[in-house]
């Protein structure tokens, strides 16, 4: 009697406990958002992946005419930067000429879920406010975005309990080991748009292309059966892979899906080999994957777990609707 | 000469040798151990000295180290030896086992201690909470342990992560992916074998190659369709 009157008690802490964790930690995640989105600031920071680090330089600030400015800057190796004015991002990249886009998320290697809206995660990942910790000479409040099933990596983060913004990011796998990690070296907040922020909202971005439309969510003849709760399809399209091969561009039947956080690609396309073992590679957090199976070639690349990967691949079928793919002789090789 | 003994024992006492010589009193401490008379000397001179510093007991008890090496020689013999033959005697095979109760029985009875049926009790009950105790240490420590790591983690401010699941820088893969040799070749010539080796890393590197480009295409493309993907939102 008096032990169940005893475990109920803590289990009622403990359910309370839970309840205003995941409340502060949500608070937290929203005053990122507002932040990323309303500040002034100018911060350095480093990927770290692969045994390397990548040093970038991140301006942020908010123009004459509350137009947001943003520039993203890869300091090593050859010059890759993300140029944001309002609603135009512009990829400057040593492959191909600048070219910009008409989108209000720079793609960066900080998720833009982050300076969107927080409640679309919910749905696959819990938040919880851990607690305090120094990170960059400044108190950090950490919070985990854990992922509710395996199917998915989870986030930390710390955030800066002054300004809001984030100083540190971990992607982990479920067992807790490190994949990637961002750490902030700089960070400097300010009343006034930076000097060169300034300069920038005077300068002229490339010419916006317009992705042709027509070739987008038309029907595909093969669909993905299996797919981790919360994942949404963002796109499906027909387009060449280059895979530079001197010219051999070969076309490839393509999904984008994403849960928010992650974003998973998968690519279909017939194969003249009709057997080849599961091959990947992992870049980071993102795993690529690949193979063929009855004459399919089947490519899944995100920022998912290996085993969520091979299954999504091994779960490719043939449309419901549509024409269906008569493949070759499922004969398989060891 | 008893009275000399007695004055340096005295001396003793009061924690000042008799002579500077350290031998000698090396020597009166042997002989005072093996004389009753000398050592209950020792004791009483010890008692009067604690009553004369006010230092004595309310409950006087004059025969400590009796009672102390009565303990001793109890608990020797009954806990240590018992619970060894007990955890011993279930994971062993028998022969061993009845060799090391064999061993455990010599000891009791050598000591001519009779092991009553609550210490044989308790025993046993020992034996059999102890892997429980165990086990709840080990869950205590597996709990100290994550609560530990994810401190670490915490406290992790090193840029250097702990673990990458792999180096690969972005200009070509190292692949963990295993092809599939074929290991079982009939004898051959070693020319002919060497050539067969050769050609088939050849063929391997072609195939590492192509699977790297495969891969890399897959992943360059993956970023550019993020990229564009927020375009149509």
């Amino acid at each position: 009697m008096k032990l169940s009157a005893l475990i109920f008690l803590l289990l009622s802490i403990n359910v309370s406990a839970i309840t205003t964790d995941t409340e502060s930690a949500k608070l937290s995640l929203e005053r990122l958002s507002q932040s990323l989105r309303q500040l002034n600031f100018t911060t350095s920071f480093v990927v770290v992946k692969n045994n390397q680090a990548e040093p970038y330089h991140w301006l942020h600030g908010v123009g004459a005419n509350g137009q947001e400015l943003e520039v993203f800057t890869r300091l090593n190796g050859p010059r890759r930067d993300v140029l944001r004015q309002g609603e135009v991002v512009s990829y400057i990249e040593p492959e191909q000429e600048a070219y910009s886009l008409t989108s209000n998320n720079a793609q960066s290697p900080i998720p833009s879920i982050f300076r969107g809206n927080i409640s679309e995660l919910e749905e696959s990942y819990r938040f919880i406010a851990v607690g305090r910790s120094r990170v960059l000479g400044r108190v950090a409040q950490l919070v985990r975005i854990v992922a509710k099933d395996k199917y998915r990596f989870s986030y930390w983060l710390w955030l800066d309990q002054q300004s809001g913004l984030l100083l540190k990011m971990a992607v982990l796998t479920r067992q807790g080991q490190l994949l990637e990690q961002i750490q902030f070296t700089h960070i400097e907040v300010s009343e006034q748009l930076s000097e060169s922020l300034a300069k920038f909202q005077l300068t002229e971005l490339p010419a916006v292309i317009t992705v042709n439309n027509q070739q987008q969510n038309k029907d595909l003849s093969w669909q993905v059966d299996w797919l981790p709760q919360g994942f949404s399809v963002i796109k499906s399209n027909q387009h060449n892979l280059n895979s530079y091969n001197r010219g051999d561009d070969k076309a490839v039947e393509f999904m984008l899906f994403s849960d928010g956080l992650a974003q998973v690609s998968v690519y279909v396309n017939p194969s003249e080999e009709s057997y080849r073992a599961a091959e990947y590679a992992s870049d980071g957090a993102t795993i690529v994957f690949n193979h063929v199976l009855q004459g399919i070639e089947v490519g899944v690349v995100g920022d998912i777990p290996l085993e969520t990967a091979k299954r999504i691949a091994e779960s490719i079928g043939p449309a419901v609707v549509g024409k269906l793919k008569d493949s070759s002789a499922p004969d398989k090789e060891q | 000469m008893s009275e000399i003994k007695s004055e340096s024992v005295s001396s003793l006492v009061d924690n000042y040798s008799p002579s500077t010589d350290d031998n000698i009193s090396a020597h009166l401490l042997d002989n005072m151990l093996k004389d009753e008379h000398l050592s209950s000397t020792w004791q009483n001179y010890h008692l009067i000295g604690d009553v004369l510093r006010d230092e004595v007991p309310q409950a006087l008890q004059l025969d400590l180290s009796k009672t102390i090496s009565a303990a001793i020689a109890q608990e020797a013999t009954i806990l240590s030896p018992n619970s060894s033959i007990y955890s011993s005697s279930k994971k062993s095979e028998s022969s061993v086992t009845e060799d090391v109760t064999d061993q455990g029985e010599e000891l009791i009875t050598e000591t001519n201690k009779v092991i009553d049926a609550s210490n044989r009790f308790k025993a046993k009950i020992a034996a059999f909470v102890k892997p429980m105790g165990q086990v709840a240490i080990a869950a205590s420590a597996a709990a100290l342990m994550i609560v530990g790591v994810q401190h670490n983690v915490a406290e992790n401010s090193s840029v250097t992560p702990n673990q990458v699941v792999q180096t690969v820088p972005l200009s070509g893969y190292a692949n963990p992916v295993s092809f599939s040799v074929q290991s079982s070749q009939p004898a051959q010539s070693q020319h002919s074998k060497q050539q067969t080796q050769q050609a088939m890393d050849e063929q391997r590197l072609v195939e590492r190659v192509a699977q790297q480009r495969r891969l890399q295409a897959l992943l360059k493309d993956h970023n550019q369709q993020v990229k564009l993907g927020s375009n149509i939102k």
